[in-house]
């Protein structure tokens, strides 16, 4: 992937600007941490200290919330978040790129109504649809299974998926399917061949966009199991409702929910950059 | 060389995934009688069953299950998405759950006039040795009985008081406990103008909660109480719909409603935190004890829980109970719930549900519950005045928490099946109020003429 | 049939009846449901017509939920592609590190329902960190949840912060593609950096820009958790959205015949408007 950048060697840009966009950083920064750096040092203090104004900021740090995360067994629920995460990106790259593949080759009303039927998809509000997705799957007899889950989840993710591929796939050139056409391979060998390699960067994006999804989604992911599939944002939500109010202990899930969504999105924030931007280079 | 290992990385997670997905699509197949529950709070209800995570089953109720041959199964979540699953799952008919979580604020209304719910009545003799209803105080078990018949037990269960502050009240001169709602908002106000003359800013005289929806409407129903004198939401006091029927009673939310809604709302105001048109009964009870908040009324349960924990020693020294202040027509400020359990119309061995809810109910299940919490408050006579509460607690403050339970009305509000939409809408109408973005009048009329057209169009007025 | 030779019908088959599974049904029956009197506190279940739509058009909570929302969506949408066009535009810069691009995109790791418990510790006017102390001590007297507007301005901020990350992302990536030539030959002309954000990044990311907007101003309909969490919709009904609304009428209020009614008419107003967006500024091979 060739990957330009903006302004390498322009004109010098004004001192004004610089000064702006420096303290634009600057307070952008501020304003992301604050409610991670609150969270972190939340994660360390007691209940007592958490609550306690001026907020101390020098304390001994108390590492009793995350032993309790594993003596409360939550592992469960980060074990099942990560299932049915990775069940619904591997779901969602297979039926997505395909779909957008072929869309991406059609032209026309066809391709138009297809693409916005995709989008239209997203558009039910979640309250609206949970009956219907309860009676469902109670009638295909999929209640409490994370296939369930996993194909509510497509609701959202899929057209996501979709439209993103789409506009990536429409920039790699038809020549190249042509070329390959003419040497014989199948619509199938094409995409797995030679769509899918150059797109790799690509769908790593989407996989990291649609695992953030699916590890944020909680009341499909909840309501439509039983017992033991707690996921990390029912976790924590149902820790709130206790008769004790366990900030620290809340804190210390939140902390340790952010991890395994950030060793994927770590990995790949070079391929989410890389990938998106190819999309549109002509 | 980096790269490779992240496809790599990515490879495997994704088949991983996969793999995990399918392993787990395949569910063990039941054997012998289980009953599923559905609850909240993990490590809080029924921690002596389940452990202090909620997920192993302690020996306690191995022998149970052992001695009854009955599985029990717990599913704890978030209190809001429990309820939503009861729900669904009754509504569907679906059976998947054996027990389901009630309150008797609204749930127990509904589900019995809907035929979701098993009247218990039947059951009580069969499992006598585990929940024996004339040991328990009966006023739960009124809060739970809805056209005669008894829907659920109670568990977590209380009645109206006052938790304060004595260090405070001494500071400025209140000596004797305010018995009366008139002496109460004297106390609050002299409270008031000392705090601003002592310059202290985080300290509010009252907490109490001021959410939109059904949270404040428990303890407001209360005020209304003790300002009527009666239920005051239908004409004559109405509380059954055959009552409301038969007298084609009309709301009177702008009548005699209206002096008990002014008063909790004026003093959530006057004498509240800032905040306190968002507040839920966790922030009554962070407040109170976090030192700042020197009465909390009338659900004194958020007080005791707000006790335990605290680090302020002045909360710990000097915390005491009262009872609820009673209002002009002689009554007190009544705030009663029980968190009750229910057998599901839907389940498919009723009996052996019952059997693991009487267990689940009983006497040692309480005691332990007790033991854990540390609160004054039970459902039994036997542990109130038992060792566990009585080493923990002075006599007059058992004494007057139980006077609380036994004097009170537990239908202080009606029972009707429409009881969660008021309770909801009647809450909204105070946080409102509360937050000034209506008047109490504005507010009231408001409320008025939309339960007048909620009550015609569920035909009470035939 | 020719339309069964052709690769495409075969590659979109598999997602139209994965989607079509999950959405078909759910759609037809949500339709039949907003057409039933079905509430749970009568145990009678019948076809009412347009019954619903008629309770739910003279509701005052409808009435002010709309209002809500559409407050809710501007101010939100508006805030959030200033804040992430401004990152996008501050971090695109050469030799910007890295880390912070990572640093900038961290909420999106947190769930929506983690992010207002903590904006909503946060605010606390009687206990948190910016609600008692920091806010007051800069003189804002303001209750930041439960005064009407207060709370309205702790939700979009709190939403701004979750969902920004997501948005600037597409446009940064949207950025870095425009060929330099571009910049280039506008530099040639002797334009300012304004003029080339005007006269070339502008244009060259707006299908990014309305692709992104179409997304926000679903999800920002559909919001539920995050303010749920934050202010239950509070004080009042000053928070209460449209999608609070539909909970509440389902959940609390057991009605799911008016809930289902709403959610058609949620569905029908934001495929009309989706529609018109798509058609307006979408359709032209973008």
């Amino acid at each position: 992937m060739i990957r330009r950048r903006i302004h390498d060697d322009g004109p010098p840009v004004p001192a004004s600007v610089r000064i702006a966009r420096l303290a634009f950083t600057i307070f952008a920064l501020a304003f992301v941490l604050l409610p991670i750096a609150w969270l972190a040092l939340g994660s360390l203090k007691t209940r007592n200290q958490a609550l306690a104004l001026p907020p101390q900021l020098i304390f001994t740090p108390s590492f009793d919330a995350y032993s309790a995360i594993v003596a409360k067994g939550f592992l469960g629920a980060f074990q099942n978040s990560l299932i049915i995460a990775l069940s619904n990106v591997v779901l969602t790259l297979l039926l997505g790129t395909p779909a957008a593949y072929a869309l991406a080759r059609m032209t026309g009303k066809a391709q138009d109504n297809l693409s916005f039927w995709v989008i239209s998809v997203r558009m039910a509000p979640v309250f609206a649809v949970i009956l219907p997705l309860y009676v469902l799957f109670k009638a295909l007899g999929l209640l409490d299974t994370r296939v369930a889950v996993s194909l509510a989840h497509l609701t959202l993710t899929l057209p996501l998926a979709v439209w993103m591929l789409l506009t990536y796939f429409r920039s790699i050139p038809e020549e190249l399917d042509q070329a390959a056409m003419l040497d014989g391979a199948g619509p199938l060998q094409i995409l797995l061949y030679i769509i899918v390699p150059i797109a790799r960067p690509m769908l790593a994006s989407v996989a990291i966009v649609v695992f953030i999804f699916s590890w944020n989604e909680f009341l499909l992911a909840f309501v439509l199991t039983a017992r033991g599939a707690q996921t990390v944002p029912v976790a924590v939500a149902s820790l709130a409702g206790t008769m004790s109010f366990d900030w620290p202990l809340i804190a210390a899930v939140s902390i340790c929910s952010m991890i395994p969504a950030l060793i994927f999105v770590g990995f790949a924030q070079r391929h989410i950059v890389a990938g998106l931007a190819s999309g549109a280079v002509k | 060389m980096l790269k490779m290992l992240n496809r790599a990385a990515l490879a495997a997670t994704l088949t991983a995934g996969l793999t995990a997905g399918l392993m787990a699509a395949t569910a063990p197949a039941r054997a012998e009688t289980t009953v599923n529950i559905v609850g909240f709070g993990a490590g809080f209800a029924w921690a002596d069953l389940f452990g202090p995570s909620g997920t192993e089953k302690t020996q306690k109720l191995l022998d149970f299950e052992k001695k009854e041959g009955i599985t029990v199964n717990m599913e704890y979540a978030d209190e809001e998405v429990a309820r939503q699953k009861v729900l669904l799952d009754l509504v569907n008919g679906t059976g998947n759950y054996d027990l389901v979580m009630l309150g008797s604020d609204g749930a127990v209304q509904t589900f019995s006039a809907a035929g979701y719910l098993e009247p218990l009545d039947g059951h009580l003799d069969k499992a006598k040795d585990y929940f024996d209803a004339a040991k328990v105080y009966k006023p739960f078990l009124e809060a739970n009985t809805v056209d005669g018949k008894l829907w659920a037990l109670p568990y977590y269960s209380f009645g109206p008081g006052v938790v304060y502050r004595k260090d405070i009240f001494d500071k400025y001169g209140i000596t004797t406990f305010p018995k009366t709602t008139e002496e109460m908002e004297a106390a609050l106000k002299t409270i008031k103008a000392g705090l601003a003359k002592d310059g202290i800013t985080d300290v509010y005289p009252l907490t109490m909660r001021g959410a939109p929806g059904e949270e404040p409407s428990l303890d407001l129903a209360g005020f209304v109480f003790a300002f009527a004198g009666y239920p005051a939401w239908f004409e004559g006091g109405a509380t059954t719909p055959a009552e409301i029927k038969a007298k084609k009673a009309k709301p009177i939310f702008t009548g005699d409603f209206k002096k008990g809604f002014e008063t909790f709302v004026n003093w959530a105001k006057d004498y509240g935190p800032p905040g306190i048109a968002t507040h839920t009964w966790v922030d009554m009870m962070n407040l109170y004890g976090q030192g700042k908040a020197v009465v909390l009324l009338p659900s004194a349960i958020n007080g005791f829980a707000g006790i335990p924990g605290s680090e302020v020693p002045a909360v710990k020294q000097f915390s005491a109970y009262g009872p609820s202040p009673i209002g002009p027509s002689g009554k007190p400020i009544e705030s009663f719930w029980t968190f009750s359990v229910g057998v599901s119309n839907f389940s498919k061995d009723k009996d052996a549900a019952y059997k693991v809810l009487a267990f689940m109910t009983s006497e040692p299940v309480m005691e332990d519950f007790a033991t854990q919490i540390g609160w004054p408050y039970t459902t039994y006579p036997s542990i109130m005045h038992g060792p566990v509460l009585t080493a923990k607690w002075p006599k007059e403050t058992l004494d007057g928490v139980e006077a609380a339970f036994i004097s009170a009305d537990p239908h202080y509000f009606p029972y009707i099946p429409e009881l969660n939409e008021f309770m909801d809408k009647i809450g909204t109408a105070a946080s409102e109020a509360i937050a000034g973005t209506k008047t109490t009048d504005e507010a009231l009329a408001e409320l008025q003429s939309w339960a007048e057209e909620r009550m015609e169009r569920a035909g009470y007025y035939k | 049939m020719a339309i069964f030779n052709d690769w495409r019908f075969w590659f979109v088959v598999p997602m139209v009846l994965a989607l079509g599974t999950v959405v078909l049904f759910p759609s037809g029956y949500l339709v039949w449901m907003s057409l039933t009197h079905w509430i749970v506190t009568d145990p009678e279940r019948y076809f009412d017509g347009v019954g619903n739509f008629r309770v739910l058009f003279r509701s005052a909570d409808f009435t002010s939920a709309v209002w809500v929302t559409l407050v809710y969506l501007v101010a939100s949408t508006a805030l959030m592609v200033a804040f992430a066009m401004g990152l996008a535009l501050a971090l695109s810069a050469p030799r910007t590190p890295s880390a912070l691009r990572s640093i900038v995109i961290m909420p999106l790791v947190i769930p929506p329902v983690v992010a207002g418990f903590t904006w909503r510790f946060l605010m606390n006017g009687e206990m948190g960190f910016l609600g008692a102390f920091l806010l007051p001590g800069l003189g804002l007297k303001m209750n930041m949840l439960a005064d009407p507007t207060g709370a309205m301005i702790s939700v979009v901020i709190a939403d701004v912060w979750s969902r920004a990350p997501f948005m600037f992302l597409i446009f940064l990536a949207a950025m870095q593609s425009i060929p330099r030539d571009y910049y280039e030959a506008i530099r040639l002309d002797g334009a300012n950096v304004f003029q080339e954000f005007l006269h070339v990044t502008l244009p060259m990311i707006r299908p990014a820009v309305v692709v992104a907007l179409l997304f926000r101003v679903i999800d920002a309909i559909n919001t539920f958790e995050l303010i749920y969490v934050m202010t239950k919709g509070g004080p009042g009904r000053a928070t209460q959205t449209l999608a609070l609304f539909g909970w509440k009428s389902a959940f609390q209020r057991f009605d799911f015949g008016l809930a289902a009614a709403l959610g058609v008419v949620m569905v029908v107003v934001t495929t009309v408007c989706a529609s018109i967006a798509y058609r307006r500024f979408l359709r032209p091979a973008t």
